[in-house]
C-alpha cells in the first residue's frame, strides 16, 4: 500500500507541475525567449526523462538476472546512440525547422506521400515501444497493491492520457525533467542504501564473477545460449545505437531547443545523463541475482529487491520509492509515446486538427492497453529492442542519408522505408512465431538490425536514381547545414517559413 | 525601437501550422523556400557541407572503432576487470567522442558563418 501511495504522490506532483509549468510559460512576456533561457539544461533533462523508460528502469536489471551481465549492452547502445544524434542528425534537424520526422521527410523529398509512409512508421515504432511501458505498469501494480494485471494496465492508459490532457502537452519540459530526477534519486537513493544493508556476504557474492554459471558472468549478451554471443551482441549494439537516432519522439523534442548549436549540446548533455543512470540497474541486477534469483517476473526484480535485502519498515519504504521511480520511468516514457504516436495518426495519416490529435491520444492509449494484455510474458528489453531495430531500419536510412546525401529521392526512400520496415518486423514477427532453436538463425531473426539496416541503406541508396533527383534538393540539403541567418533554426524558430506562409 | 511580437507556444505554433499544412499548404517547404536562392552563398556552403560531413563520418566510424574495442576488451579480459569494461568504461568513451565533434562542428560553423557574429 505505501507504495501505492507513493505512485500516486508521483502522479499528483506530475499534474501539479503540469498546471504550473502552464502558468510559468504565460507569464513570460516572450514564451521563445523563456524558452532559450532554460534550455540546454532543463531540455537535457526532459530528454533524458522521456528516455530512461521502463525498460532501463526494470527491464536492464531483470535481463541481468536471466540472461547475464551482457544485458549492460543494452544501456551502452541506448547512450551510444547520442552520439550519433550529435554528429549525424540534432543540427541540422532543427535547422530544418521540421517538427517530426514525417515533416522532415516531406521537405527534404517533396512528397506527400512520403509523410504518410512516415507515419504509418512511426506508428509502428511508438506501439512497439509502447507496450512493454503498459506493461511495466500493469506488473508494477499487481506487485505493490496486489491489483489484477488488466486492471492496472486499463489505470494507468486512463491516467496518462488524462495527465496528458490536463495540461502536460504544453508544460512536457518540467514534467519530463521532473521525472528524471524522481528516477534518478528514487532508483538511485535505494541501491546506495541496499548496497550497504547487504552486508558483506551478500556483497562479495553478487560481485562474483566465477560461479556455476559461466555464460552468465561473461560480459557479453547472449540469446537463450545460442553460442554466438558477440554476434548477438553486436546486433543488440546496432540495434540500439542506431535506432536511438531514428526514433521519433526523441527527434521531436529536439525542436525545443534554441538553435542547431544548441541542439547538439543538448544531446552530449543527454549522454552525462544517461551514464549516470546506467550506473544503478546494476546494483539492482547483480543483488537481484543473490537475493532474488528465480523470480517469476523478471522485470519487477529491481521491486522485489529491497524486501528481500531489508524485510520490515525499511524493506516496504525503499520497496515504495523503487516502486514510485518505476512509474515515473512508465509516465514520462509513455506520455511522450503518445504524443508522437497521436501527433502521427492525426496529422501524418488524417491531416487533422488539434482536437483530432485529442483524439489521436485516446486512440493511440486504447490500441496500447488493448495489445499490452497478452503481452503480459513478454520481456520488456525484448519489446523495446525490437522497436529501436524497427528505426534502425527506416528512420536511421531515411535521416542520415536525408540530410547528407542529396542523391535521396522520394522514390529510394520510399522503396528503403518498405523494405526495412518489413524485413525488420517481419524478422521479430517470424522469430516469435518459428520458436527457432538458439543459434544463428534465431539471432537474426530476434535481433535482425544487423542485416536490415544495411539492406535499407542499400535500397534507399540504389533505389535513388540520379537522373531524378529534382533540381531543389541541393539546396534543400544545403539549408540543412548553412549556419547563420538563412538557417530557420538559428533565427527564431520557425520565424523565416511562418512570414512566407502568411504572404500566401 | 520597441517591436511587438506575437506571442505564442511551440505547440501552438505548430498547431497552427499543422492546421494549415492540412490545406495542403506545406508545398513552399517542399524544395521551394521562401528565401531566395540568391541570398545564400552557394560555394561557401557547399564548402561547409563537405567539411560537416567529413566530420560526421569520421565521427561515426570511430564510435564503429570504440565500441568494436569496448566488446573486444569485455569478451576477453577476465573476471571484474571484464565486468568493470562494460559497466564503467563505455560511457566516459561515448561522451569525448560526443564532445569532440559538437566542438569541432561548431568551429566549423564558426569558419563558415557568413552572418559575421
Amino acid at each position: 500500500m505505501l507504495g501505492l501511495a507513493a505512485i500516486m504522490l508521483v502522479l499528483i506532483a506530475s499534474v501539479v507541475i503540469g498546471v504550473w509549468g502552464v502558468r510559468a510559460a504565460r507569464s513570460t512576456p516572450d514564451f521563445l525567449v523563456a524558452s532559450r533561457s532554460i534550455v540546454p539544461g532543463w531540455n537535457a533533462l526532459a530528454i533524458a526523462g522521456e528516455y530512461v523508460s521502463a525498460a532501463s528502469v526494470l527491464g536492464l536489471a531483470g535481463l541481468l538476472v536471466k540472461n547475464g551481465v551482457g544485458a549492460m549492452w543494452y544501456a551502452v547502445g541506448f547512450t551510444a546512440g547520442y552520439v550519433l544524434v550529435a554528429a549525424l542528425v540534432a543540427g541540422p534537424m532543427r535547422r530544418s525547422g521540421a517538427y517530426t520526422v514525417p515533416d522532415f521527410a516531406e521537405y527534404r523529398l517533396g512528397s506527400p506521400r512520403i509523410r504518410r509512409m512516415c507515419g504509418l512508421v512511426v506508428l509502428v515504432i511508438m506501439l512497439l515501444y509502447l507496450l512493454p511501458q503498459f506493461k511495466a505498469a500493469g506488473v508494477v501494480l499487481e506487485l505493490v497493491s496486489g491489483i489484477p494485471y488488466w486492471i492496472g494496465v486499463i489505470g494507468a492508459g486512463l491516467v496518462v492520457s488524462s495527465t496528458i490532457a490536463v495540461g502536460g502537452m504544453r508544460s512536457a519540459t518540467y514534467v519530463q525533467a521532473f521525472h528524471y530526477i524522481v528516477k534518478l534519486v528514487f532508483i538511485a537513493g535505494p541501491a546506495i542504501v541496499l548496497i550497504v544493508l547487504a552486508g558483506t556476504d551478500r556483497r562479495e557474492a553478487a560481485l562474483a564473477t566465477t560461479g556455476p554459471d559461466p555464460d552468465w558472468a561473461r560480459p557479453l549478451l547472449d540469446l537463450d545460449g545460442s553460442g554466438h554471443s558477440v554476434l548477438a551482441t553486436v546486433s543488440v549494439l546496432v540495434a540500439t545505437t542506431l535506432g536511438a537516432m531514428g526514433l521519433p519522439h526523441v527527434v521531436m523534442r529536439f525542436h525545443t531547443v534554441a538553435g542547431a548549436r544548441a541542439a547538439r549540446r543538448v544531446a552530449v548533455s543527454v549522454i552525462v545523463l544517461l551514464s549516470l543512470f546506467y550506473l544503478f540497474p546494476i546494483v539492482y541486477g547483480l543483488l537481484g541475482r543473490i537475493v532474488v534469483p528465480n523470480p517469476e517476473e523478471t522485470d519487477v526484480v529491481p521491486v522485489l529487491v529491497p524486501e528481500a535485502i531489508a524485510p520490515g519498515t525499511v524493506g516496504a519504504v525503499l520497496t515504495a520509492l523503487v516502486a514510485a521511480g518505476a512509474f515515473a520511468a512508465f509516465l514520462s516514457t509513455s506520455s511522450g509515446l503518445l504524443l508522437a504516436l497521436a501527433g502521427g495518426l492525426s496529422h501524418d495519416l488524417f491531416g487533422g486538427s488539434l482536437s483530432k490529435l485529442r483524439l489521436g491520444v485516446l486512440a493511440g492509449t486504447a490500441l496500447a492497453v488493448v495489445l499490452s494484455l497478452p503481452a503480459a510474458d513478454v520481456d520488456i528489453n525484448v519489446l523495446v529492442g525490437w522497436a529501436f531495430a524497427v528505426a534502425a531500419s527506416t528512420f536511421c536510412p531515411l535521416l542520415t542519408l536525408g540530410i547528407w546525401w542529396r542523391g535521396l529521392t522520394a522514390t529510394g526512400a520510399t522503396a528503403g522505408l518498405l523494405v526495412g520496415a518489413a524485413s525488420s518486423t517481419g524478422a521479430a514477427l517470424a522469430s516469435v512465431i518459428l520458436d527457432l532453436p538458439p543459434g544463428t538463425w534465431s539471432i537474426l531473426l530476434a535481433q535482425p538490425a544487423l542485416w536490415t539496416v544495411p539492406l535499407a541503406f542499400a535500397t534507399m541508396a540504389a533505389a535513388s536514381r540520379p537522373g531524378s533527383v529534382p533540381d531543389w534538393a541541393g539546396e534543400a540539403v544545403l539549408r540543412l547545414h548553412v549556419p547563420g541567418r538563412y538557417s530557420t533554426g538559428d533565427t527564431g524558430p520557425i520565424r523565416v517559413r511562418d512570414r512566407g506562409a502568411a504572404s500566401r | 525601437m520597441i517591436q511587438r511580437v506575437r506571442v505564442t507556444s511551440p505547440q501552438t505554433r505548430l498547431a497552427q501550422r499543422r492546421g494549415a499544412d492540412a490545406m495542403g499548404r506545406l508545398s513552399h517547404l517542399a524544395g521551394r523556400p521562401p528565401i531566395p536562392s540568391s541570398a545564400i552563398d552557394l560555394v561557401a556552403a557547399e564548402r561547409a557541407l563537405r567539411r560537416q560531413r567529413r566530420l560526421a563520418a569520421g565521427t561515426a566510424a570511430a564510435l564503429a572503432v570504440a565500441l568494436a574495442a569496448l566488446l573486444t576488451a569485455a569478451a576477453v579480459v577476465p573476471g571484474r576487470l571484464g565486468w568493470a569494461v562494460l559497466f564503467f568504461a563505455p560511457y566516459p568513451v561515448l561522451l569525448v567522442l560526443a564532445a569532440v565533434h559538437v566542438r569541432r562542428a561548431e568551429r566549423v560553423e564558426a569558419d563558415h558563418d557568413t552572418d559575421g557574429p
